[in-house]
């Protein structure tokens, strides 16, 4: 039988299981989890095949570019209005791709309590390509600056993300200009763009204050606009290597990898700054670092920390007790991402009520398909389900990312587009899975309600029994 | 034939059940008790309102919006004129008609009581209906309908794939919006409802899913702004159809090229444009009935930035418009366009908290008591003052 702690682990922990991975999980649950809770050795192949970070990094500005010359080589009308459909043509597929290759490493992984750890952190630190510039470069963010330390230190994490040339472009810092740097007192000659931006003139917060809101602290961490605009002063000049030098000096660059981080000292704020009550000193570089280091330390990030993985692993609005006990944990390691996460899954409260938690769209995109073994999905299907869905991977609305609440998703249009779906999935599965009603109870085991039970054995067919499954209370949540 | 049979008893004892276990109100679509209609628009993004309703006639217009200053009315292309201070951005030609037969009021230099300019916490504040981000979970619009007699508890729609903050509360709504896939058989759905007895929330969705669903015969309009607009419009103009409906449209946040044909901005007024029209034919005679509130979270910088764009600013435009409306004049303490007339020297100053109209509306119109408003509805906000004589009192 498979009891309520290997579908805890499967579903909650992981990505779904079929009835061959749930009886082996069922062996012994906690441990399965806990054993992926490792630093990972190979790069999952769907992964490995994406394009570099130096490509996704120019493929925004030389589809501009090359837009721009098209334009300008036409004295007609005739390119006027499809400004939105050449993006679209130029960019839709490589966006379509590194959505595909994030599901197919979550379907096909043998770690998927790994894999949930790199979507739960990769929407903290959020990229979103809903703002055009950096379409094409959520999927090299998460490979390079969240993958890594998903089990390691949070300042190490907060560091590649803070240092990583999506964050540094999405969050405008590349356009942040200390007021008494060299660059503002001798602004360059430059004319525009070949993007029509001119340069830039002063400070810009965004990054600063986000990293102080979203990432760390909290907005009731503690900070005054006054250590925002401190910390904006104190990584003015962290900068990336730019799309016109990476063209013009190609060759060059070849050998650069991924690691286009520049700090730009002409650009920096000279002098030492305060942050939340502590001065640092006039060390380039090294002073930006020092106030991410503290960052990641403080006892308000533990608690900002702890409430979210709580949160996404225990409940909507987590017991005082869970989150007291991970920010404990988190205080007490320094910030050790496995130890919290260890102390997760050693908390009873994660594993007590199993479909506690409504899953978001792609995560139940995902579970369909891992459990079921399919319907097998193009890239283009699979972007039109999560657009139905109103989940557009690598595309939340704003820095702080998708809601990890069941208000957001739970909405009556959100269930009838998973209804639908679960209709055509259930048709596309019907031949592989002719017993909608045994393969229920094999990945549900003891948690399977009487009600589902009953309703997929009394469907009038395997297709609508698949349905029933589909769209259960067991499959909605986890 | 035995699955026949079935299938109808399934079909009989799970309706039901559905009712008799429900925990929540009975849905009320049977018998709503107002029959005002009222649609509030967000536009996420912030935007420019000094583009969609300028103010020629402020002496400093053209030097305050150097390089973005619209041509004169009466000019080829010109602002459309209102009175002698402000126009209409020259897309806004459906806006200009509304305004002639009297139901179209601009508000201007309006802003949420936050001043932070952030898209998030100021579109938060916007549908929170307080003057902090993040201070209440629900929306306003949500907590407003509570305040309605009890057999039209359930008169809300947003017009959404997940459910926004201004929808969000405990009176229940429920939502709709164009799907490419196609609709489950009837009897599917049966089946599922029956699934759900046990599951509150699911049980609840799935039922306001379906009888918006089973209202949604003649909303295939897409899912551009003015698809969305023709399905409010259908939605409000059933006999015991929903009562109050919410829309988002997206992408006004031009911080370039905002003033070119087919930019960003001019792209979204055309659509805004083509919404107004697509709604009043939608909802036919009861337009006569219907009050439409558009905002968004703030408004942009008075003057061009460095890319032909605009920046997150304050004060903005708003628009109050519909059958229902008293319009014809410009809602608006102009606070003037000079250097210093500016909120930090960059923003046009906020004179009006965008909750007073909201007030005015929700009391003048769909009757929700003062006491309600300044208590639930927008808790802290005495000093507030609703704004008077929006709505036709006939």
């Amino acid at each position: 039988m498979i009891t309520k702690d290997a579908v805890v682990a499967a579903n909650r922990f992981g990505f779904g299981a079929t009835p061959d991975e749930i009886t082996a999980i069922a062996n012994d649950p906690h441990a399965w989890v806990r054993q992926q809770i490792a630093p990972e050795k190979k790069l999952p192949a769907p992964l490995a095949a994406l394009p570099s970070t130096m490509d996704d990094q120019m493929a925004f500005f030389l589809w501009i570019r090359d837009y721009r010359k098209e334009l300008q080589s036409r004295s007609d009308d005739s390119m006027k209005g499809s400004v939105e459909k050449s993006y679209v043509k130029a960019l839709a597929p490589r966006y379509q791709t590194a959505v595909k290759a994030r599901f197919d490493a979550a379907v096909s992984t043998p770690t998927p309590v790994f894999e949930r750890l790199v979507h739960f952190w990769s929407n903290h630190f959020v990229v979103s390509g809903a703002k055009p510039v950096a379409i094409a470069l959520p999927p090299s963010f998460e490979r390079d600056a969240i993958r890594p330390h998903v089990t390691g230190k949070f300042s190490d994490m907060l560091l590649a993300v803070a240092k990583h040339p999506a964050m540094l472009i999405y969050l405008d810092n590349v356009r942040s200009i200390g007021p008494n740097s060299a660059v503002a007192k001798h602004p360059p000659n430059e004319r525009p763009n070949f993007a029509g931006i001119s340069p830039p003139r002063g400070l810009n917060e965004n990054l600063a204050r986000e990293i102080l809101e979203l990432h760390t602290v909290g907005v009731n961490g503690g900070y005054t606009q006054a250590d925002v605009t401190s910390f904006a002063k104190v990584i003015t000049g962290w900068q990336v290597i730019g799309p016109r030098q990476l063209v013009r000096f190609a060759a060059r660059w070849a050998g650069i990898g991924n690691d286009l981080f520049y700090f730009n000292e002409r650009a920096h704020e000279p002098g030492p700054q305060t942050v939340m009550g502590k001065t640092y000193a006039a060390d380039g570089v090294e002073q930006g670092e020092m106030v991410l280091h503290d960052l990641g330390r403080k006892p308000s990030t533990a608690t900002f920390v702890a409430t979210k993985l709580a949160r996404h692993f225990v409940a909507d609005d987590p017991p005082q007790a869970v989150v007291e006990r991970l920010a404990a944990v988190f205080r007490d390691t320094d910030g050790d991402l496995g130890a919290v996460t260890r102390a997760l899954v050693d908390s009873p409260e994660a594993w007590a009520a199993p479909h506690a938690k409504l899953k978001q769209p792609e995560e139940y995109l995902i579970s369909a398909v891992r459990t079921m073994r399919g319907p097998a999905l193009s890239d283009r299907q699979l972007a039109a389900s999560l657009n139905e869905m109103g989940q557009r991977v690598y595309m939340s609305p704003g820095p702080d990312g998708w809601s990890d609440q069941e208000d957001f998703w739970l909405s009556p249009d959100g269930v009838w587009k998973r209804i639908e779906w679960a209709q055509l999935a259930g048709r596309a599965l019907s031949g592989s899975v002719p017993r909608p009603d045994a393969y229920a109870d094999s990945v549900f085991g003891e948690t399977l309600s009487a009600a589902t039970k009953t309703a997929i054995g009394r469907a009038e067919s395997p297709a609508q029994g698949l349905a029933l499954l589909l769209t259960s209370p067991e499959f909605l949540r986890r | 034939m035995r699955t026949v049979n079935r299938r109808t008893w399934l079909k009989r004892v799970g309706a039901g059940l559905a009712i008799a276990t429900s925990p929540l109100p009975r849905l009320a679509f049977a018998s709503p008790a107002i029959d005002k209609r009222f649609i509030v628009v967000i536009q996420r993004g912030g935007m420019d309102g000094l583009a969609a309703v300028p103010a020629p006639g402020d002496p400093n217009y053209e030097r305050a919006r150097a390089g973005i200053a619209l041509p004169p009315p009466g000019s080829d292309g010109g602002i459309l004129k209102l009175d002698t201070t402000f126009g209409l951005h020259p897309i806004l030609t459906e806006f200009a008609t509304l305004w002639t037969e009297g139901s179209l009021m601009p508000i201007q230099a309006a802003c949420v009581a936050y001043h932070g300019r952030s898209h998030f916490e100021a579109q938060n504040v916007l549908e929170n209906g307080s003057a902090i981000p993040y201070y209440l979970k629900t929306g306003w619009l949500n907590r407003a309908l509570a305040a309605l007699p009890s057999q039209s508890g359930d008169v809300g729609i947003a017009i959404a794939q997940t459910m926004p903050v201004i929808m969000r509360g405990d009176s229940t709504v429920t939502s709709w919006y164009p799907s490419t896939l196609p609709q489950p058989s009837s009897d599917t759905i049966d089946r599922i409802a029956s699934m759900y007895e046990a599951d509150p929330k699911l049980e609840a969705a799935l039922r306001r899913a379906r009888e918006a669903h089973d209202m949604a015969t003649d909303t295939a309009g897409g899912a551009q702004f003015a698809g969305l607009m023709t399905a409010a419009g259908n939605f409000l103009n059933k006999p015991h159809g929903p009562r109050i409906a919410m829309i988002e449209s997206t992408g006004w946040d031009t911080h370039a090229n905002q003033s070119a044909n087919y930019g960003p901005l001019d792209r979204n007024l055309r659509e805004l444009n083509r919404g107004v029209a697509a709604l009043k034919t939608a909802l036919g005679p009861v337009w006569n009935h219907t009050a439409v509130l558009v905002m968004t979270e703030f408004g942009r910088t008075v003057a061009m930035n460095g890319t032909q764009g605009t920046d997150h600013g304050t004060g903005g435009a708003a628009f109050l418009f519909g059958g229902a409306v008293k319009g014809g004049r410009v809602l608006a303490d102009w606070p003037g366009l000079r250097p210093n007339d500016l909120l930090e020297g960059r923003d046009l100053r906020p004179t009006t908290d965008l909750r007073a109209v909201m007030k005015g509306v929700l009391a003048e119109h769909i009757g929700v008591p003062e006491q309600h408003l300044e208590r639930v509805v927008f808790p802290d906000s005495a000093d507030v003052k609703s704004a008077r004589d929006l709505v036709r009192t006939a």
